[in-house]
């Protein structure tokens, strides 16, 4: 699969406005993503995301690196780049709330200079596929947050650019309209060959929609791997012990010396192993105090433990 | 060029749809300039020569008319600007294969092409309301104001800069009106020195045509020097000026609210 976005060695610092102290928020981004692939971009709040999104989509000039998109450098060919990209960064707040959904469209379109007649028949298309033709005429003012959001990714659908890019496409959404909206973006990305990336804090839409999921964080990717195989990589070392006492000081302390990567929920303890063996250390610490364990299960990691423990062991590190 | 086409057609009807959408708008804004026309021209004749009545009345009048025109072209990419990234559509605009300025540009040919219609009709009724008749002759007015116009957008592209880079810009916006009071208003007669200011040629030698039934061919070569190079040194300027915001802006990671 040939990539489509080319993200190389990006760096980006910003003055902090009081302090005027220099303020590194991405050291280095380096990812590709090939055609009609769906890939999730993610990292916790002030890891470099928005920085890294802001420079894919033309709207920042890095200090260092590049970002090609189909072979269009972002900064030396911006408009030839942008021809190849667009997005839905603010969700609903990216349309003309006085507009209705044909206007918001028209507008949108005409701005990137397609012409009338290829409006209208894309137009048509996507009001179908995204199920808004009863809402042609409706201003977005009066649609529901499901319906708009659905709008906003309408109209980055109506540039018929090879990538798309969603910031936070289900944020806010209720359960039905973000299992819509999800199966949206595959259709597209399927059907349609679209590349699509996602960036999200939303973890059971990166496992179960994304290929493949690059984590940021400190500035830095941290992860670039395809999802189901972080998802293999983590579960094989992922165990819930579920206790009928609580552990004492000691025991605890070893507990966090030996397994750094562990959550308490009242008596249930999850925790993660390097390797299988661990298990018989971790046996040895409820030995120590006769502590009676109710049951032992070996946990289905869910994506999100995975982004925890990522982000967890890099802060550790 | 098609693409600029599509552009200027879409921005065009969005200008008209934010009149019509935005309707309590845009009639108080007709009254109000209605009333601010009534004012002025009470003013001038309470406090004018009354020999010079009509004179006086017909130079409020055109001086009135370019002072709402003037607000409307010089404000207009500033307060998009400051308005979309409120709103958060700024991001989208900066995201078309069609360069930000030349969205820009025209969306203040959708506003000068709408608004237009607005001034026509301003107009009228300001003559209709003081009962003093304009010499309206298109052929010398249309050049003349064309010209005229490129000085305006220039200058208005110097402020969308700065709104692209301060955002929140309305307290300027505010004081703008009465820059653009002092340049409409005051006739080069008496402030020559003000010949070099962005559009105060062209104002004042549409006033000669309307007032004095000025046409193209009275007006000398001077004049004109003035008022060409008025218009292409403004013009160039603001959007080299705006580029160059949108550079520093992009750098900073300035753009829209997000």
């Amino acid at each position: 699969m040939g990539s489509i976005v080319t993200v190389d060695g990006i760096k980006k610092s910003y003055k902090k406005r009081k302090s005027k102290e220099e303020f590194v928020a991405v050291k280095g981004v380096s990812f590709e993503v090939g055609k009609g692939e769906i890939v999730g971009l993610l990292g916790p709040n002030g890891a470099g995301k928005t920085t890294t999104i802001k420079t894919i989509c033309g709207l920042l000039v890095p200090d260092e690196g590049s970002v090609t998109i189909n072979g269009f450098d972002s900064v030396k060919d911006r408009n030839k780049a942008l021809g190849h990209i667009s997005a839905v960064l603010e969700g609903n707040r990216n349309l003309y709330w006085r507009l209705n959904v044909l206007e918001n469209m028209e507008y949108f379109a005409g701005n990137r200079g397609v012409p009338k007649k290829e409006i209208k028949t894309q137009v048509n298309k996507l009001l179908n596929l995204f199920q808004l033709q009863d809402k042609k005429y409706e201003l977005v003012n009066n649609l529901s947050r499901g319906m708009q959001q659905k709008l906003a990714i309408c109209v980055a659908m109506l540039a018929d650019t090879d990538v798309i890019l969603l910031d936070e496409p289900t944020l806010g959404l209720d359960v039905e309209t973000g299992y819509e909206v999800r199966e949206l973006l595959r259709t597209i990305a399927r059907d349609q060959g679209k590349t699509v990336i996602i960036s999200t804090h939303d973890m059971p839409v990166v496992q179960d929609l994304c290929q493949r999921t690059i984590i940021i964080n400190d500035g830095k990717v941290i992860a670039n791997e395809r999802v189901d195989q972080l998802l293999r990589l983590f579960e094989t070392s992922a165990y819930q012990v579920n206790l009928k006492e609580e552990l004492t000081a000691e025991q605890r302390e070893i507990l966090e010396l030996k397994f750094p990567i562990h959550r308490w929920e009242g008596l249930k303890l999850e925790v993660s192993f390097e390797q299988e063996q661990d298990i018989y250390e971790l046996m040895e610490i409820f030995k120590k105090n006769q502590t009676p364990i109710e049951t032992i299960n070996r946990t289905e990691i869910n994506f999100e433990q995975v982004f925890r423990k990522l982000v967890k062991e890099e802060v550790a590190s | 060029m098609t693409s600029f086409w599509n552009v200027l057609r879409v921005n065009t009807k969005m200008e008209f749809l934010e009149l019509v959408r935005y309707k309590a708008n845009t009639i108080s804004l007709l009254l109000t300039f209605y009333i601010i026309f009534i004012a002025m021209m009470f003013g001038i004749q309470v406090i004018g020569d009354p020999a010079q009545a009509g004179t006086n009345t017909q130079f409020v009048i055109v001086n009135y008319i370019f002072w709402y025109f003037a607000m409307m072209v010089l404000q207009s990419i500033g307060w998009t600007i400051s308005d979309e990234a409120m709103k958060g559509t700024l991001e989208q605009l900066f995201m078309s294969p069609v360069s930000p300025w030349k969205i820009f540009l025209s969306r203040m040919f959708g506003m000068i092409f709408n608004h237009f219609v607005l001034v026509i009709f301003l107009l009228f009724v300001s003559m209709a309301t003081a009962g003093q008749w304009l010499n309206l002759n298109p052929f010398a007015i249309i050049p003349i104001l064309l010209l005229t116009l490129a000085s305006m957008i220039g200058v208005s592209f110097v402020i969308a800069g700065m709104a692209l880079i301060f955002k929140q810009i309305s307290a300027f916006l505010q004081i703008l009106q009465f820059i653009i009071a002092g340049l409409t208003f005051v006739p080069l007669s008496v402030a020559p020195f003000m010949v070099a200011a962005p559009f105060v040629k062209g104002v004042d030698m549409t006033r000669q045509v309307m007032i004095n039934g000025y046409t193209l061919a009275d007006f000398t070569m001077v004049d004109y020097a003035w008022l060409i190079g008025n218009s292409i040194v403004y013009g160039i300027i603001g959007v080299g000026i705006y580029l160059a915001c949108e550079k520093y802006a992009m750098k900073k990671g300035l753009l829209g609210h997000y």
